[in-house]
């Protein structure tokens, strides 16, 4: 049995027991010397009075109307040591060590602070809670009930009540409740570049079928054709303006000084020399020994075919890596001859118009012919001395 | 040290930026905050969190109302001013360029 004084926190009497009483007259002490100098000082010792006043309540009831002294300290730990918050980080931090040195206030403080999350009230009942609600509050008081986020309960309640047409409805509450996360600027340039590319794209396929469809005789579609070649100009014009501006925008919004994709250019062109290197490779290879990487050239296939077929392939495997590079260069100022879309089909044509001439002049002339069949033995000797120079080193 | 330690400064200087932002989306209880913040590794007590919202309320950057509730006295209902959404959104700003270098440091 121990001696109980009565306290006045805010206006309600509280019974301690003694040494509760004196741990607290001991806390109270501490904290108006911390405040003093603080202009709220008043203030902030009547909101903590008022809070250990909560947390007294906590643990009384009918049965029992005295505060154990255990009941204080736990209290008191859980309120922690005031800190006026105008001191100096060092003030603080002595602190810190000092409430981490005393084992017991620390496990007693992470032990109530759990204690904290439930609710007031010895059984935990469900309760509306009204404060921070958006109607009834229902769902503030189901949250604290399971102990899940009030955001989720609202959530499922949404779901639960408005099944149809729910995804519209289901956005603008998540859309409105979640916090918007920072989409990069980049991602979001970047997405909407190529949104304009893709809609660019599609656009004219579709215009273009449409029309081809729609239109009966050759002289109608040969017209249609013409026309739209105009307006596919007029468009691509439209569209590198678009990609200008949007090139400004991102090189605005880019952290590097590089502007737009342009650290890539350096990696696609050693790309482009790597390849290169290698098709050189596979000439070689083919005209000294007819075979390329193991792989020999079909029976009867001569050998500037094979050639050919290499370039081809070579452009082939060019053809996205130089499409990048000059997205990456030009970043939208494409010039007039259309771009690496444009230039891949002109190169296979260039090259498709070269071969054809080529092999027309071989057949058909003879001094060509001998010329070209001189070719051959004069490539293997430059290989050969290119080789011994290439051992001399 | 182990992190938690290391990281104890960083949290101390955040605290005001997050107990603005936590006022800014919602007019709340000074338990409310506490609870919100329990619930992550900034968690913190009312020794701490008093003084510092008298100190914003010092600097007009919050404001409150007595509000009644049901089980017991009136108690302090804390909102956010107009200058103090404008200084939440400075050092949001400010906040965005920090995580920004540190995300770039260090990367060639």
């Amino acid at each position: 049995m121990n001696r109980v004084i009565i306290i006045n926190l805010n206006g309600i009497a509280y019974q301690l027991e003694e040494n509760g009483y004196d741990a607290l007259r001991t806390y109270l002490d501490n904290a108006a010397q911390r405040l003093e100098g603080n202009p709220d000082k008043s203030e902030i010792l009547a909101d903590i009075e008022q809070a250990i006043a909560d947390k007294f309540r906590v643990v009384l009831g009918a049965n029992k109307n005295v505060v154990m002294s255990r009941e204080v300290e736990s209290a008191l730990a859980e309120m922690g040591p005031v800190q006026d918050a105008n001191s100096t980080g060092t003030a603080s931090a002595s602190a810190d060590t000092s409430s981490k040195m005393g084992p017991d206030s620390g496990a007693a403080s992470s032990g109530s602070r759990t204690e904290n999350e439930k609710p007031p009230g010895a059984a935990k009942r469900l309760y509306t809670i009204q404060e921070g609600a958006m109607f009834l509050g229902v769902c503030n008081g189901l949250a604290a009930y399971f102990g899940i986020d009030v955001t989720i309960v609202r959530i499922l309640f949404v779901i639960l009540t408005w099944f149809w047409g729910a995804g519209i409805l289901l956005y603008v509450v998540l859309g409105s409740i979640v916090p918007t996360a920072t989409t990069s600027a980049e991602k979001a340039a970047a997405f909407g570049a190529a949104a304009t590319t893709q809609e660019f794209i599609r656009r004219a396929k579709e215009g273009y079928y449409e029309g081809m469809k729609s239109l009966h005789d050759k002289s109608a579609r040969r017209e249609w054709k013409r026309r739209f070649k105009q307006d596919m100009q007029g468009w691509s014009r439209n569209f590198q303006s678009e990609m200008q501006r949007n090139a400004h925008r991102w090189q605005q919004h880019w952290p590097h000084p590089g502007g737009g994709p342009a650290f890539a250019a350096p990696f696609f062109w050693l790309i482009n020399l790597a390849i290169t290197v290698v098709i050189v490779f596979a000439l070689y290879s083919l005209v000294k020994t007819g075979v390329v990487f193991g792989l020999s050239l079909p029976v009867g296939m001569p050998l500037w075919v094979g050639i050919v077929l290499l370039l081809v392939i070579w452009r082939c495997v060019m053809w996205p890596f130089k499409a990048m590079r000059w997205h990456a260069y030009y970043g939208g100022h494409y010039p007039p001859c259309g771009g690496p879309f444009g230039g891949f089909w002109d190169s296979i044509a260039g090259l498709a118009i070269a071969i054809l001439s080529f092999w027309l002049a071989d057949h058909y002339i003879p001094q060509f012919h001998e010329a070209l069949k001189q070719l051959p033995p004069l490539l293997h000797q430059a290989i050969d001395s290119v080789q011994s120079w290439l051992e001399k080193r | 040290m182990d992190i938690e330690e290391k990281f104890s400064s960083i949290r101390k200087g955040m605290l005001e930026f997050l107990v603005l932002k936590i006022i800014a989306a919602d007019q709340v209880y000074a338990a409310d905050i506490l609870k919100d913040l329990n619930a992550t590794d900034f968690a913190t007590q009312e020794g701490t969190l008093y003084p510092l919202l008298s100190k914003l309320r010092r600097e007009e950057l919050v404001d409150y109302e007595w509000k009644e509730s049901e089980s017991g006295p009136p108690r302090k209902y804390y909102k956010l001013t107009s200058k103090g959404r404008e200084q939440l959104r400075d050092t949001l700003e400010h906040w965005q360029k920090i995580i920004t270098t540190v995300k770039n440091l260090g990367q060639k």
